[in-house]
């Protein structure tokens, strides 16, 4: 009785790891780092994962799907550069809808790629992210490109405002994505459907459920949301630096997996992905306001994309391993044995 | 004749005329070269420095592929973490250089096997994804390399004690045969020959071949499956290392950027060589005729006046292109894992 309640509390532990995770390095942070547990630190958190956590929610549809799309950190980038580009030709509203096409065309294209020619999506992906990074220097011309007009900074203010406290508009606008696209994917038909894509593609298939399309979707909705995170990064910086994204997919991909999505596709949801990234970002706060410098973030980032991803892929070899095997069957026949031994 | 050696003679056949295709193709680049020069759209493409220019720089991409070559044969896509590797070992040379040329060198060895080890051991027993768990390893190399010399590139020093160490470095890159042959050069065709003997001549390539085409079967006809993926992602490292040093060398300083875009160039070498991301089929001259390919086409584009970010374009696009015929054509040969 008490062994069922353990490993009934290892698998509750197991399925909210993130969660627990979040708890404890929140608490952890604000009794030991110093000036953590304040409404500003809060804020200034919430305002840097505004972006990963936009981007991350594209990027675990994906990856239910079972793809990965490497290109996020390039369509962050490409986004940005065309808002800030493009708005002396077309306005803010133009360019922002020019940007999100983009990153839209930029995911169709991927998962077309995917889909229908079906080859591998880092290949793809790996392509088109080279293929936009070329644009977007030939675009640019190499430089970040900066608005100065009243009407930019007026937007940039107006996002970065607080309607109550903690939340700013750039905060909402990625809360209202998240919950949405956690809400359809978990409550709809449509929804439910992508995690069976990306469970058992050939089951899916057979269910009929058409299998090409969902990818393609995936890809699009990653593609919508990288650029959306990178329009709303530029629109409250003012300008649009060629690094934006560099270092998003090392954390997307670190948070997503920590998340509790599966590489392997079919398990996973936006909003654990998202508690990922806050918890990650607690974390690399934590470490500069301990007054570690920059490098040491950098370190610790890499050391847990690479600590997750060895976690998972040692998960899933025991797992293996241990397949096929009953070890409760094990057990019952040795303990009739020794019972009939010493009968 | 039966039909299966019918089969196995035409397979053969074409093995041979998609290995020459690319070469005709490199060929036919050649001649495109020769043509804007005749029209008077680019200067001096046939001239003794300009082929040099090539040679040299389809060496250190070539140098790169082979190596990572394997890891494509043994169906496990590319070696991400080629760029820090590349740059680490540049860091780890210079610093030693006091103590000798030697030891430098062995040094750098050294971590550049060590990373090999740890990307083939777990990858090849845990089955980590290859492309995420070699990119993990690119970011925290890339860390260590921050965290020890706190974003600093490092130079060699010229005065000090290890000056002709340091001399000795420098001429890894210059060192000239007849005025002519660079050393990555002569690097690049001893590994040629010795790659494209080990996957065709020796009991490893066909063990590797066999995991590459279906690692369930390998494993089930007793192949040490893990050691074979092991071996190949260290040979990666290894001509990583290779060209690390000659980067380094060249550019006369140690930076976490030296090797950066290299992974991508070896591995759109590699498929335009002919070998297939699924593993199993292509070979080593084939991916060296890819080198040349790419060198060429980059030379050309460069004398035309394109710049490095639209050649980025026109590499990432020919990459998806001839990674796409490639799926499609393997696909009606029946087999869907491209």
């Amino acid at each position: 009785m008490r062994k069922m309640e353990k490993s009934r509390l290892l698998a509750f532990s197991d399925k909210y790891r993130i969660y627990l995770l979040f708890v404890a390095v929140f608490a952890v942070m604000s009794l030991f780092a110093p000036r953590f547990f304040a409404l500003q630190n809060m804020t200034s958190i919430l305002n840097a994962i505004a972006m990963n956590a936009t981007v991350a929610i594209g990027f675990t549809v994906v990856m239910i799907c079972g793809q990965l799309d490497l290109s996020i950190g390039a369509v962050i980038t490409f986004a940005g550069v065309l808002t800030m580009g493009l708005e002396p030709l077309l306005g803010f509203p133009g360019a922002i809808a020019v940007a999100i096409a983009g990153g839209a065309f930029v995911g169709l294209l991927n998962g077309l790629l995917v889909a229908k020619a079906k080859i591998n999506s880092f290949i793809v992906t790996l392509g088109t992210m080279t293929i936009l990074q070329g644009s977007i220097y030939q675009f640019s011309g190499g430089n970040s490109i900066g608005i100065t007009t009243p009407q930019a900074f007026a937007i940039s203010d107006f996002l970065g405002v607080s309607l109550i406290p903690l939340v700013t508009p750039r905060i909402l606008i990625a809360i209202l994505l998240v919950v949405a696209v956690e809400l359809f994917l978990r409550r709809s038909r449509a929804g439910r459907n992508f995690y069976l894509v990306g469970g058992n593609k050939n089951t899916a298939w057979f269910a009929g459920i058409n299998t090409d399309r969902y990818q393609i979707a995936a890809f699009v909705i990653s593609g919508v949301t990288a650029a959306v995170g990178g329009i709303c990064s530029v629109l409250v910086s003012t300008a649009a630096t060629l690094k934006l994204g560099e270092n998003s997919l090392m954390y997307v991909i670190s948070a997503t997996i920590i998340g509790g999505t599966a590489m392997s596709g079919g398990k996973g949801g936006v909003l654990r992905s998202v508690i990922a990234i806050f918890t990650l970002e607690m974390l690399y706060t934590g470490i500069i306001l301990f007054g570690l410098g920059n490098e040491v973030k950098i370190f610790f980032a890499g050391l847990i994309l690479a600590y997750v991803v060895l976690y998972e892929a040692y998960a899933t070899y025991k797992h293996d391993k241990s397949l096929g095997q009953r070890p409760e069957l094990m057990k019952e026949i040795k303990k009739r044995r020794t019972a009939s031994g010493g009968a | 004749m039966n039909a299966d050696s019918r089969a196995v003679r035409s397979s053969s056949f074409s093995r041979i005329v998609n290995t020459a295709g690319v070469y005709g193709i490199a060929l036919l680049f050649l001649v495109l070269g020769l043509l804007l020069q005749l029209t008077g759209a680019i200067g001096n493409f046939l001239s003794v420095q300009n082929m040099l220019n090539i040679v040299d720089a389809v060496a250190l991409v070539g140098i790169v592929a082979v190596g990572m070559s394997f890891v494509t044969y043994s169906g496990h896509y590319a070696d991400m973490s080629v760029p820090t590797t590349m740059g680490f070992t540049g860091y780890i040379c210079i610093e030693l250089l006091r103590y000798g040329f030697l030891p430098a060198i062995l040094g750098a060895l050294v971590v550049g096997l060590l990373i090999g080890l740890l990307n083939g051991f777990v990858i090849g027993k845990f089955k980590a994804n290859p492309i995420i768990w070699t990119l993990a390893v690119n970011y925290v190399t890339l860390g260590i390399i921050r965290l020890v010399w706190v974003n600093k590139q490092i130079y060699p020093d010229l005065q000090g004690s290890g000056q002709a160490a340091v001399a000795l470095f420098d001429s890894i890159y210059r060192l000239r045969f007849f005025h002519l042959i660079g050393l990555p050069l002569v690097i690049l065709i001893i590994l040629v020959v010795v790659g494209q003997f080990v996957l065709t001549r020796t009991s490893f390539g066909v063990k590797l071949k066999v995991t590459g085409s279906a690692l369930r079967a390998a494993k089930f006809s007793g192949i040490d499956v893990e050691r074979v993926i092991l071996v190949s992602f260290v040979l990666a490292a290894f001509t990583a290392t290779i060209a690390g040093l000659a980067v380094t060398s060249l550019s006369r300083v140690g930076a976490w950027y030296n090797g950066a875009g290299y992974d991508f160039k070896a591995v759109t070498a590699i498929v335009i060589g002919g070998m297939t991301l699924a593993g199993g089929r292509g070979s080593i001259l084939g991916v060296l005729g890819g080198s040349l390919i790419i060198g060429i086409l980059n030379n050309i584009m460069t004398l035309v006046g394109i710049g490095t970010f639209s050649q980025d374009m026109v590499r990432g696009a020919i990459f998806i292109i001839v990674v796409g015929i490639n799926a499609v054509s393997l696909r009606s040969l029946g087999r869907d894992d491209a």
